[in-house]
């Protein structure tokens, strides 16, 4: 059916919910290799795979459920046992999902790329591969030889028969349970039956038929497939008004049945070793029968958007929504009545009564908008928990490639952030993450020496400070060599010699931020740390947040992401400079002072001024804006960044304090240096809201000013 | 959710300026449609720069603005004059003037007194369909909505300029519209 | 008086889908559940007039309702379509075999549906 972008826009949504279900279940998967399998947790992820394939061969999304299909054979034998459940097999789930999550996005925005084709293609591939070398057993006619009704064989599925046959060849029992039930009532009746029966073992199919007594109940005939015995079976269906009948199978012809009662059929196959047993070294015979992955690199991966457009909304938070417009429109209401009276002839419409009930449904106004504002961002919120799930995956997979032991610990994962922020962050705390497994975590052996425990900790911890949020990733590893940190910068010239010794290990560790320590020569250097961290650093000023480092040797190093909760709503300076009013986001604006021209001293031809004993530098905004400057005795000066580099922006005006909605420059104007945004003061024309962070920059690295059309 | 979406409607509604019936878009204004000669006579938004007629494919023109103040844009490219705010969008105007070589320099139209440029009365922005986001153009003068058929377009000979940007020379009884691609016209 | 239709469909995103296929015909009403369980209740306490079902559903499959429906003198006569994936034949015989009228293979086009929802309510 072609689909209507509505249809579109539910299928994506249904599809993305079954992602998400999938994504925990694949997490709780991951984490727990090695351990026994559990059949709930497998069969969970199977039931999602199953949906995802119905769902989108209705909308003929023919890559999505070739996907879902092989996922789903790989956990069928998984959750019967014919699979165990190594190191490759969730290393291929978990890449099942992430062609899932490219799939998806692609179909939301209409594209088809042969890229992704091929991708999901190619897991395929691998999946199937599990297939080929679980041995599986011949075909045989087990199902003809059940002793089943006919009527019932009739209305199987093709499916349900394959499930059923896949149960006797796993020497599953095979029961009927019937029950019956009041036709007004019986979905308690039979929830509580079923609920009992889903714990021993697998329901097959229900059948449902009129009741032969009375005619006033519902009987159902349910097919169920167990290990349980049958005494275990009876007790617990005791106080239910259920009858269990054993269905047999009759032996093949050569086949041993086992003697004795008739409640067990066929012997079961021989069993085969349970998973757990084979625990971290991977087998090396499986490793190079399955191709080496040369795909994806790490960075496709780790820029892929976690989730599609679309936000599950509480309810609760869309009523409040409507709540607050509704009480907009009374007072909108009022409004108008007071401009109609003033409006009217030959009355003394501007009394001071009228002027205060004027005055107080403004009043009222302000504090509506703000609650309809508030709430509608509310709407906008996820918990950081959904990247923090991804991460988890990724530091398990370097310290496996990497030979190392590093436990992830996560802190903080049901703190909210404006979706857009969590998208964002994605890639950043990707690459701290990485960083702190590559580089910061020592490998077992070298841990040992130095008196570590072998199993090394990268940890990320997020805390909700006012209306900021707090990010920290850290790890227990090397921690960064100060002292290699000192001479790069020295030798790089982006701290002169003496300076350098002045510097103090907390000035110096923020060093690996600038872009001169990103080379691969550095990094090696600075042990690795300072791989894309200029980059991280951007991201997360485009955030309007702040990234800061703290490390000590050999104990491990930590990196503090500091963010307004909203993206959205930014709490302003408003100031002027050459005529044009600017807003500045207050949370990056450390303190402001007024200044006199002759206060400006310059340093090696760069200005820079004096502040309670230090000397930081300063940018004139109209210079760096290029706009036209006229002569003035004195500027408001507005002292933004952290530590050492820190720096004095001047303004001409202040023009005071605002909460404003930023809306980022899209399109042709995304690529404006210094500028994070627009917003509206209340008159028509948009402000711009500065990036303070982009400025330092700027002003700070001037081989970094950027390209000028 | 129908009653939400009448109520926001109703309260946030404000139409733009009115400024009035100066034409009616076509029924699928989604599409761009890119110029094509067609046997049928195809709609063109007329409009003036510099003394000179201009026409658009009315299919690629969303909606015509007054020219409100601009926001300008720091270091921004120099045909790129501010941007402006539709509705709760922000959109950037461009001036395609000094690439139509009609002017030395684009127009400074927002800044300090003095500095600024006085726009006239008429000056109107064109909102363009854009697949990189919307955009604006500043014009001197709307005038109306022409038809033209491909055989009233006469192809451009050489010397009398163009570039790619300009399409053909379209001729409606005594009056000369020169058709113009407007996202050629801004790069 | 609007012909009643019922369709049973997990999937929520696979229903609206059809919903709004069912209802571009006129004189058509619309009525949904996601599990045979529903169908069951729903089916005691209304007449239908035709019923759209997804064989491929946890719980009670398709084929059991269309078996339990055509055992109810109600709905012997009333016309069941079915929906199956691609593939899946002995599915489709089954569901034939048991009684639905016609079959839909996913992904199908609406007009195929909306030309079967005319041919078997009659509607011009």
């Amino acid at each position: 059916m072609t689909s209507s972008p509505k249809g579109l826009s539910d299928f994506v949504a249904e599809a993305t919910e079954i992602l998400d279900a999938l994504n925990r279940d694949l997490s709780i998967l991951d984490q727990r290799r090695g351990e026994p399998l559990d059949p709930g947790l497998v069969n969970g992820i199977f039931r999602s795979s199953h949906s995802l394939k119905g769902l989108a061969a209705m909308f003929g999304e023919q890559r999505i459920a070739q996907l879902a299909h092989h996922t789903e054979d790989l956990l069928d034998r998984l959750r019967l046992g014919r699979l165990d459940l190594t190191d490759p097999v969730v290393d291929a789930l978990l890449e099942s999902f992430d062609a899932f999550q490219v799939v998806l996005r692609e179909t939301e925005r209409q594209e088809h790329s042969p890229d992704a084709t091929q991708r999901a293609q190619a897991v395929c591939r691998k999946l199937a591969q599990f297939s080929e070398t679980a041995a599986a057993p011949p075909r045989d006619d087990a199902l003809d030889r059940l002793d089943l009704d006919a009527s019932v064989r009739g209305v199987l599925t093709e499916y349900e028969e394959h499930r059923l046959l896949e149960n006797l060849r796993e020497g599953l029992a095979i029961w009927k349970v019937r029950a019956v039930f009041d036709l007004a009532n019986f979905d308690q009746g039979l929830g509580r039956l079923n609920s009992k029966l889903k714990s021993m073992g697998e329901i097959l199919s229900t059948l449902p038929s009129a009741d032969p007594g009375d005619g006033t109940g519902i009987a159902f005939d349910i097919i169920f497939g167990s290990r349980t015995a049958a005494e275990k079976l009876k007790s617990a269906l005791a106080g239910i008004s259920a009858s269990l009948h054993p269905l047999l199978l009759s032996p093949e012809r050569e086949a041993a049945a086992p003697g004795g009662a008739a409640t067990l059929a066929v012997a079961p196959l021989p069993s085969r070793a349970r998973p757990g047993s084979s625990v971290s070294p991977p087998r090396p015979a499986v490793e190079s029968r399955l191709a080496t992955r040369k795909d994806p690199p790490a960075e496709a991966e780790s820029s892929e958007r976690l989730l599609t457009q679309t936000v599950r909304v509480d309810i609760g938070r869309l009523d409040s929504l409507m709540d607050a417009v509704g009480e907009l429109l009374l007072i909108k209401a009022n409004v108008a009545r007071l401009a109609d009276q003033a409006s009217q002839s030959g009355k003394p419409a501007f009394g001071k009564l009228w002027g205060r009930e004027l005055h107080r449904e403004s009043r009222l106004l302000e504090r509506k908008l703000d609650d309809l504002q508030k709430g509608i961002l509310e709407v906008r919120m996820v918990p950081l928990g959904q990247v923090f799930d991804k991460l988890a995956r990724t530091v398990r997979r370097i310290a496996r490639e990497s030979g190392k032991e590093v436990d992830f610990v996560m802190h903080g994962g049901e703190v909210e952030v404006d979706k857009l922020i969590v998208e964002a962050l994605s890639d950043p705390l990707m690459h701290l993450v990485r960083n702190a497994v590559d580089h910061g975590v020592e490998g077992p052996e070298e841990r040992r020496l130095l008196g570590k425990k072998p199993r090394g900790q990268v940890s990320v911890r997020a805390t909700q400070r006012g209306n900021q949020v707090v990010i920290e990733v850290s790890d227990d590893g090397r921690g960064l060599d100060e002292d290699r940190i000192r001479e790069v910068a020295v030798r790089t010239g982006i701290v002169a010699a003496e300076h350098a010794a002045e510097l103090s290990e907390r000035e110096l560790q923020n060093l690996i931020f600038l872009p001169g320590f990103s080379t691969a020569s550095r990094v090696s250097e600075v042990s690795g740390r300072g791989v894309g961290l200029d980059v991280v650093k951007t991201n997360v000023s485009r955030l309007s947040g702040l990234i800061d480092t703290q490390s000590e040797r050999n104990q491990g190093a930590s990196f503090t992401i500091t963010l307004p909760e909203t993206l959205a709503i930014v709490r302003a300076l408003v100031v002027s400079v050459s005529g044009r009013v600017y807003a500045v986001p207050l949370n990056a604006v450390s303190e402001i002072t007024s200044i006199a021209e002759s206060d400006v001293k310059t340093v090696e031809k760069r200005e820079v001024i004096g502040l309670r004993g230090k000397t930081i530098p300063l940018a004139r905004l109209a210079r760096v804006f290029q706009l036209p400057e006229k002569a003035r005795m004195r500027h408001f000066m507005l002292v933004v960044g952290l530590a050492h580099r820190r720096l004095g922006i001047a303004v001409d005006e202040l023009l005071g304090q605002q909460d404003v909605v930023v809306k980022p420059l899209g399109g042709r104007l995304r690529h404006t240096v210094g500028v994070a945004g627009a917003t509206d003061l209340g008159d028509r024309k948009p402000v711009l809201v500065l990036d303070p962070g982009a400025i330092i920059e700027e002003v700070v690295n001037p081989e970094r000013r950027p390209e000028l059309v | 959710m129908a009653a939400f979406a009448d109520i926001l409607k109703q309260f946030f509604y404000a139409p733009d300026e009115d400024i009035g019936e100066l034409f009616k878009l076509p029924a699928q204004a989604g599409q761009m449609t890119v110029f094509q000669p067609e046997e049928s006579a195809a709609e063109y938004l007329a409009f003036v720069l510099e003394q000179e007629s201009y026409a658009v494919p009315i299919a690629q023109i969303r909606e015509i603005v007054r020219a409100v103040p601009l926001t300008e844009i720091p270091r921004s490219p120099k045909n790129l004059l501010g941007v402006i705010k539709i509705r709760g969008e922000i959109l950037p105007v461009y001036d395609v003037k000094v690439k139509l070589k009609l002017r030395e320099r684009a127009p400074i139209v927002v800044g300090l007194e003095g500095e600024a440029e006085e726009l006239p009365g008429s000056a109107r922005i064109l909102i363009v369909r854009d697949l990189e986001g919307d955009i604006g153009i500043l014009v001197d003068r709307v005038l109306e909505v022409i038809r033209l058929r491909p055989s009233e377009i006469e192809p451009l000979a050489p010397g009398i300029g163009g570039g790619d940007y300009l399409l053909g020379l379209g001729h409606l009884g005594k009056d000369l519209f020169i058709v113009l691609d407007v996202h050629k016209a801004l790069s | 008086m609007p012909f009643k239709i019922l369709i049973v469909e997990d999937s929520r995103a696979s229903r609206e889908l059809i919903v709004s296929t069912v209802e571009s015909v006129s004189g058509v009403e619309a009525f949904t559940t996601s599990t045979g369980f529903d169908a069951l209740k729903l089916l005691s306490r209304q007449r239908f007039d035709l019923i759209i079902t997804d064989i491929n559903m946890p719980g009670i499959n398709g084929l059991e309702l269309i078996n339990f429906v055509k055992k109810s003198p109600a709905y012997r006569e009333t016309p069941l379509f079915v929906i199956t994936t691609e593939g899946r034949e002995q599915d489709r015989a089954k569901g034939l075999a048991l009684g639905a009228a016609e079959y839909l293979i996913k992904p199908f086009e609406a007009q195929q549906l909306e030309g079967l929802l005319m041919r078997y309510l009659n509607i011009a």
